[in-house]
């Protein structure tokens, strides 16, 4: 790890200076074996707010998303340097528990994986796992609230004892929702949320992420531009690795300072 | 710029900049016969400047179906985004500048020119019409290529416009004074003028949107000089 003092940021205007700065990443190189994926890349992500992982297949937005909740522990030939701070507590410390870190930090995936449960058990599988609820009605008022929180309880609310994976491709990815703030976690990754969805569904997790940002911080990747113009306050378009620019979504997608940008939001790029 | 991925999404863009361009080439052409127009009297030249107006609003037309299309098949970020969005808007103000060049015409068929009697006006309004003309059409070429430098010196000559509105004002104020008799006659004059300066001033709100197309930035500023011009009328 690199001290992340100021001096090793880089000078290109690629970070916050917001105040309501959560999660600080400085200087992050991640390597899969000897193939690098992400260079010194330093992001600031605000609380409370979206900002949207942008940029062409293979150029390390997911890998980023992945280090804020250490998934990428999980890959045995990966390995990160840097520093990541959420409100200022360094994740990689080797002290941390990262599995209450997680329970901090909910993540979405691209497609729904809801597990080979009921809807009910799906929701309160993360309350029971970290030991938070023990009362069965404090759990089904849990599992209640995280299903009208995710949009999800009036379309389901009879059928709390079906299999999750009996649903709709929308009302799954949104059970995932619902057992990801079940925890009650300070931040929601969303990786590709809505690749696998329709136009209704796509626009229901999108009306949920627009309710969600008041309670929680999400970052989201995303290969549709119109939807990290829709969604997001903040974009960072990432190219080869690289953090090519980060900056208010308005201005990313009215006019980028960066001509990488530019050709990568406009189709342009080949 | 380079291309983009899909190629027929530059065909459409290439539509709708070059309807636009096409819009001020027929704005200039009207521009030129009411120079003719005014010095001449003619009053053929005005039914047809009046007749090319349904051109004009034709080509708008036009541009707001492309824009319609690529809206909604395209969306348009960045740059695209900027040219689409200007399209409209510097189409609209084109539309304006036809209308003002028929408002010219109407003055003219109703015998304006002839009552007025005022051949040192006349001469002003053919040098006022002469400047709004150059200003309109460098800016035109400006927005055909893409650049906005030249925009930003018709945006920044904009008062040389209204100081030769003010002076053709003056002048016809003086000519009422020294002939109230002539007062009737004169009037008319001033709606000549009045037309040519707002010509102009689309002509700078054409360069705003050049220059927002290139830099992506406003040019300050806009609203104290509207103001300006209102309250010089």
């Amino acid at each position: 790890m690199v001290d992340g003092t100021e001096n090793d940021i880089k000078p290109n205007g690629n970070y916050s200076s917001d105040n309501n700065l959560l999660i600080d990443c400085k200087n992050v190189d991640v390597f899969y074996g000897d193939k690098q994926a992400l260079y010194n890349v330093s992001l600031g992500i605000n609380e409370k707010e979206v900002t949207s992982l942008i940029g062409p297949s293979g150029c390390g937005k997911s890998t980023f998303l992945r280090c804020l909740n250490r998934m990428n522990d999980v890959i045995d030939s990966c390995s990160i340097s840097g520093n990541i701070t959420i409100n200022g507590e360094d994740i990689y410390n080797p002290n941390i528990d990262v599995v209450e870190l997680r329970s901090r930090i909910g993540m979405v995936f691209q497609k729904p994986n809801p597990f080979p449960k009921s809807v009910f058990d799906n929701v309160a599988y993360g309350p029971r796992l970290h030991g938070k609820i023990a009362d069965k009605d404090e759990m089904s008022h849990k599992v209640e609230a995280s299903l009208v929180r995710a949009g999800l309880w009036d379309e389901i609310k009879d059928r709390l004892n079906e299999p999750g994976t009996s649903l709709s491709g929308g009302q799954q990815q949104r059970l995932c929702i619902a057992r990801a703030i079940a925890v009650d976690p300070e931040i929601i990754l969303m990786d590709e949320p809505c690749s696998a969805l329709d136009p209704i569904a796509t626009a229901k997790i999108e009306e949920l992420i627009d309710e969600l940002k008041t309670n929680y911080t999400i970052v989201i990747v995303t290969h549709s531009m119109q939807q990290a113009a829709r969604v997001s306050q903040r974009t960072a378009f990432f190219h080869l690795g690289n953090l090519i620019e980060v900056g208010d979504t308005e201005n990313i997608f009215r006019s980028p300072e960066n001509e990488q940008t530019e050709a990568y939001v406009t189709g342009r790029y080949g | 710029m380079t291309e983009h991925i899909v190629s027929s999404y530059d065909d459409d863009l290439k539509e709708i900049s070059d309807g636009v361009i096409s819009m001020g080439g027929e704005v200039l052409g009207a521009l030129n016969n009411i120079e003719t127009l005014l010095k001449n009297n003619d009053h053929e030249l005005a039914q047809k400047i009046i007749k090319n107006d349904l051109i004009i609003n034709d080509l708008g037309q036009s541009v707001e179906n492309k824009v319609f299309n690529i809206l909604a098949s395209r969306q348009p970020m960045a740059i695209d985004l900027r040219i689409v969005f200007s399209a409209v808007k510097i189409s609209l103000y084109l539309e304006r500048c036809g209308d003002m060049c028929k408002g010219i015409s109407n003055r003219v068929l109703k015998g304006d020119l002839n009552e007025a009697q005022s051949p040192e006006t006349i001469s002003l309004l053919v040098n006022m019409c002469s400047m709004v003309h150059s200003n309109l059409r460098i800016v035109m070429e400006d927005y055909s290529k893409k650049e906005c430098e030249n925009s930003v010196k018709v945006w920044k000559s904009d008062s040389e416009i209204d100081s030769l509105y003010s002076e053709i004002l003056m002048d016809i104020l003086n000519s009422i004074k020294t002939n109230p008799d002539a007062t009737d006659a004169l009037v008319p004059l001033l709606f000549i003028a009045r037309y040519l300066e707002r010509v102009g001033d689309q002509a700078t709100n054409v360069a705003e949107e050049t220059y927002f197309v290139v830099t992506g930035e406003d040019l300050e500023g806009l609203e104290k000089t509207e103001v300006e011009n209102e309250t010089t009328f």
